[in-house]
């Protein structure tokens, strides 16, 4: 099957108001995808809707194949899901928290051990395997839960927020772990955040916003469609370098004797930097991120508009 | 079955764990029976002390059993219920294990204060009588349990739901025979206790642990272990089938709103924001 996950004309209502309004989109199997988007915008709305917690208004989703509304029970079998908030029972053990998602999942009794040995070593955890849930820190319950979703060999993971509030070393750490699965296992990933760096490394992105998805492609083309790059030179000669620009014909702002030119492709400034090799002092080329992406398109004016 | 199982024995687990609890659950009930045993006193009951530990017996399983059953689901619906609900388990398989571990928690600290009441003077001619017993507190503690699970799954509010559970238990509790005697009540409240199943369990288990089900009705009307109703007599036997037809009840409908409601709609936690609703 090509597509793990397939979203036709979602539409989920919290009494007047539309949360998700007529969103379409697929996510490929064994590929990584994020949803980007503000608080408030629809994302856990879907993710919920996906993990057959939520009803939905109206649309087709399916997972594997499957109905997430009429075949609940199949998609539960093989999806794994880190929620937003904690959803570790805290006054067990972690071991015990692990052993009662292996009862859930129906994991023979043979293979409980060896399956918690092995999550727990994906994340560093094994020496914590007796301790009490409620006395970890913030980022080790992240680990738990994430391994616990990883008992059961999920077909998909579900990622809602997975890494806000953890400091950069966690967040660094989680990740390795997440791709690394994702690699070994052909294991699909959909994820949400409004992390940046975190929707960088995805295989496709869709950025949504008021319940719609405004843009859904890779990250680098959605860079290439909605950023310029930008050079930032400064020159011994400011006038020159001037000159150079309206020759090659590229826009510029000058700030005292520091100059920054747009370019829609990072190689537009070779011949420039030719030209000016003797003059320039400093250079540094920007490219754009995905938070110039999410800015161009959400910003005041797209909404005015 | 292996859902069920892995349920039930977290429950029961998390019980043994709170240890100032299990403390404090054993020493209450002798504070009341200190308390209490003077007033059946005067009401003409003899051996009271028996009279009135059977009646806390049972009371406590009542009030074990509806707590465990209320309180696990708010710990669940605290964020742990969401895994639960994302996993391949039936909801029919949750409901029977809250159920299942609130009856086995609640039958346990009955049978303990009946050890304790053991010392204290509570005695059986019959050996079968202690086993008698214990299936009762067993099928009280379920049928409660249900009416628990019931309660718990049809409100979906905190504030609502602490304002109907005292709203519910507390009639249930003062109007059975236990604390007060049936005939000191006003004429009013007589009447409410005997729409009360708790009344009835109550009266049942009483007589069944004095070894008094075989006592002319005469006298178990002077007991107040049967109830005369204009001019039908309600034995203790028919009591207890009473009690059972209400426990049939709330285990049909208890599951049924179990697997139908909507966790996502219940919001026990702290504050007001509805996690789902992002």
């Amino acid at each position: 099957m090509e597509n793990m996950i397939e979203v036709k004309n979602f539409v989920r209502k919290y009494g007047d108001f539309t949360a998700v309004d007529h969103v379409s989109f697929h996510v490929k199997n064994g590929s990584i995808f994020a949803f980007l988007g503000p608080n408030g915008a629809g994302k856990s709305s879907t993710i919920h809707t996906l993990c057959t917690i939520t009803e939905k208004t109206s649309g087709t989703l399916l997972i594997d194949g499957k109905d997430v509304t009429k075949d609940k029970a199949s998609v539960r079998n093989v999806i794994g899901v880190v929620f937003q908030d904690s959803t570790l029972d805290n006054k067990m053990t972690v071991e015990e928290n692990l052993k009662m998602h292996c009862h859930f999942y129906h994991i023979p009794k043979s293979k409980m051990d060896e399956r918690i040995e092995f999550v727990l070593s994906i994340v560093d955890l094994i020496e914590w395997k007796k301790a009490m849930v409620s006395s970890l820190s913030g980022g080790m319950k992240r680990r738990v839960e994430i391994a616990r979703s990883l008992l059961h060999f999920p077909k998909v993971l579900f990622l809602d927020e997975p890494t806000t509030g953890l400091d950069p070393q966690t967040r660094a750490n989680i990740w390795e772990y997440i791709i690394k699965l994702q690699q070994e296992r052909n294991m699909t990933v959909f994820l949400t955040t409004h992390y940046m760096d975190e929707a960088e490394i995805c295989d496709k992105v869709a950025v949504i916003d008021h319940g719609k998805i405004i843009a859904f492609d890779k990250p680098d083309v959605l860079k290439k469609k909605y950023t310029i790059d930008k050079a930032f030179i400064t020159s011994s000669q400011p006038k020159k370098l001037e000159e150079l620009c309206h020759y090659f014909s590229l826009e510029y702002e000058k700030n005292e004797d520091v100059f920054t030119i747009e370019l829609t492709q990072s190689s537009d400034i070779m011949g420039l930097l030719n030209g000016h090799r003797d003059s320039i002092k400093d250079l540094e080329i920007k490219k754009g991120t995905l938070n110039d992406v999410f800015l161009e398109i959400t910003g005041r004016d797209i909404r005015e508009g | 079955m292996r859902i069920i199982t892995a349920l039930w024995l977290r429950n029961v687990k998390l019980f043994f764990r709170n240890r100032v609890q299990l403390i404090l659950l054993l020493i209450m009930p002798f504070f009341y029976l200190y308390l209490i045993s003077t007033i059946f006193k005067s009401v003409s009951i003899d051996d009271s002390i028996s009279y009135v530990l059977a009646g806390i017996v049972i009371i406590v399983v009542f009030q074990t059993s509806l707590n465990i059953a209320t309180s696990t689901i708010e710990d669940i619906t605290s964020g742990y219920m969401k895994e639960v609900l994302v996993s391949p388990v039936k909801r029919i398989e949750i409901a029977i294990g809250q159920m299942l571990s609130s009856t086995t928690i609640a039958t346990f600290q009955g049978i303990l204060i009946l050890i304790i009441g053991y010392f204290i003077g509570m005695k059986y001619s019959n050996l079968t009588t202690p086993l008698a017993i214990i299936c009762a507190m067993i099928s009280i503690g379920f049928v409660f349990s249900s009416f628990g699970l019931f309660l718990a799954a049809s409100v979906k509010n905190a504030q609502t739901f602490q304002i109907i559970s005292v709203a519910v238990t507390t009639p249930i509790t003062f109007l059975c025979g236990v604390y007060v005697p049936l005939s000191l009540l006003p004429n009013g409240l007589q009447f409410l206790a005997l729409l009360n199943p708790m009344t009835y369990a109550t009266a049942f288990f009483r007589a069944l642990s004095l070894e008094k089900l075989s006592l002319p009705t005469e006298e178990l009307i002077t007991e107040q272990l049967a109830f005369k109703v204009s001019n039908f007599i309600i034995t203790p036997q028919l009591g207890m089938v009473i009690v059972s037809l209400f426990g049939l009840l709330f285990i049909v409908l208890s599951t049924l709103i179990f697997s139908k409601v909507d966790f996502t709609k219940i919001n026990r936690a702290q504050g007001n924001k509805d996690i789902f609703q992002q």
